[in-house]
């Protein structure tokens, strides 16, 4: 979807968190994003690639996503399960559930600096 | 979120929770917009679907039928273009035209912009037709009571595998110009067992724009949401 504005977006909040001087040393940013999300990793990395173009300040900086997948909880067992094939059932009971615990995630778990 | 130490960063840096803001910041105006129209016992309704689906054409019977009954006003997304608020006026229903300038669909803070622009006085129905997208606009959270999308016939029944988002938010699915179904490979059950799969108990029936199948029980789930928020905010005050 909107890739480009995620990229500017973890960018600026690196920036908010971090001075210039250390942003030097950045060396990989590790994403968690959900398969739920509608964030495709590949456009992803494409769009941070162009913005690394037009920025010259991360052109050492690796992009590293781990894509996460949908885990729904049920009431009844108490228990979480994966969903897969979007069917959005307990793998226990196959009771239906739409409790999502994971897969919309767009977290920014890790950053690496140079030592 | 990332603990902020007086030294500087080295090696690897732990950021907890650390959600990107761009959703993070929509969901906070969401929040703000579900509050305001709470309180004002407004209907907040977002229409989504792919380009072409039959939004414009829905609302504009949906106009015609409940414009006397209901004060409905319509914000419509689109990238570029006025026409869709033009055909809703065209109909006497009281539109304005959100254009996106290319983004492909709409946030918080547009919504929060578009309503500064109208006069919500009285009103009972707000109705956001989305940017015709199945994507993006799943994403962000507009404020609304109910997420409407349309399912074309023309569109394929495998959609809502491949959209599972957009449907899993969805409260109600339309199978919208279903005078075309004759003509069609579109298989009304298996696009409801798609959807169903996805979203379990969600509501999914056929309605075509042209022929008026449907249009009648949309329009009684519609007025039975619209009587019921405004009597939510008159016991709540
Ligand atoms: N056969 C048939 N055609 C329809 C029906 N509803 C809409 N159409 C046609 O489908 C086309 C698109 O309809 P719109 O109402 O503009 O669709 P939309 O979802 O608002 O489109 P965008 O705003 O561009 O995403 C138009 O040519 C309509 O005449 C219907 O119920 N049956
Ligand atoms: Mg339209
Ligand atoms: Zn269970």
């Amino acid at each position: 979807m909107h890739e480009v504005s995620l990229v500017r977006s973890i960018l600026n909040t690196l920036e908010e968190q971090f001075s210039p001087e250390e942003l030097q040393q950045l060396k990989q940013i590790d994403l968690q994003i959900g398969i739920f999300a509608n964030v495709e990793p590949l456009l992803m990395q494409n769009a941070f690639e162009a913005v690394k173009e037009t920025d010259g300040r991360y052109r050492q900086v690796v992009l590293h996503i781990e894509s996460l997948p949908i885990k729904i909880y049920c009431e009844d067992c108490g228990v979480s399960s994966l969903v897969e094939n979007y069917v959005f059932v307990c793998s226990r009971c196959k009771k239906p559930s739409n409790q999502l615990i994971q897969g919309t995630e767009l977290l920014i778990k890790r950053v690496h600096f140079d030592d | 979120m990332v603990d902020k130490s007086t030294k500087a960063a080295r090696g690897t840096v732990l950021c907890d929770n650390a959600n990107m803001n761009l959703l993070k910041a929509n969901d906070f105006v969401a929040e703000s917009i579900r509050k305001k129209m709470a309180e004002m016992g407004i209907l907040l309704l977002n229409i989504t679907s792919s380009a072409g689906s039959g939004k414009t054409t829905l609302l504009q019977e949906t106009g015609k039928r409940l414009k006397e009954e209901f004060k409905i006003k319509i914000l419509v997304g689109d990238l570029e273009t006025e026409r869709d608020a033009e055909r809703l006026r065209e109909v006497g229903v009281e539109a304005l035209q959100i254009v996106t300038g290319g983004i492909c669909h709409l946030e918080g803070q547009m919504i929060v912009q578009a309503m500064d622009a109208i006069d919500l006085d009285g009103v009972d129905i707000l109705i956001i037709e989305n940017v015709g997208n199945l994507v993006c606009p799943a994403s962000f959270d507009l404020g609304e009571d109910y997420r409407v999308t349309l399912l074309a016939s023309t569109e394929g029944d495998d959609k809502p595998k491949k959209y599972p988002r957009m449907f899993f938010t969805s409260d109600l699915v339309l199978i919208s110009k279903s005078d075309l179904l004759p003509h069609l490979p579109f298989s009304v059950e298996a696009a409801i067992q798609d959807v169903r799969d996805v979203n379990p108990e969600i509501e999914v029936f056929p309605v075509s724009s042209l022929t008026g199948e449907g249009i009648d029980k949309w329009c009684n789930w519609l007025r039975e949401k619209a009587i019921a928020k405004r009597k939510s905010t008159t016991a709540s005050v």
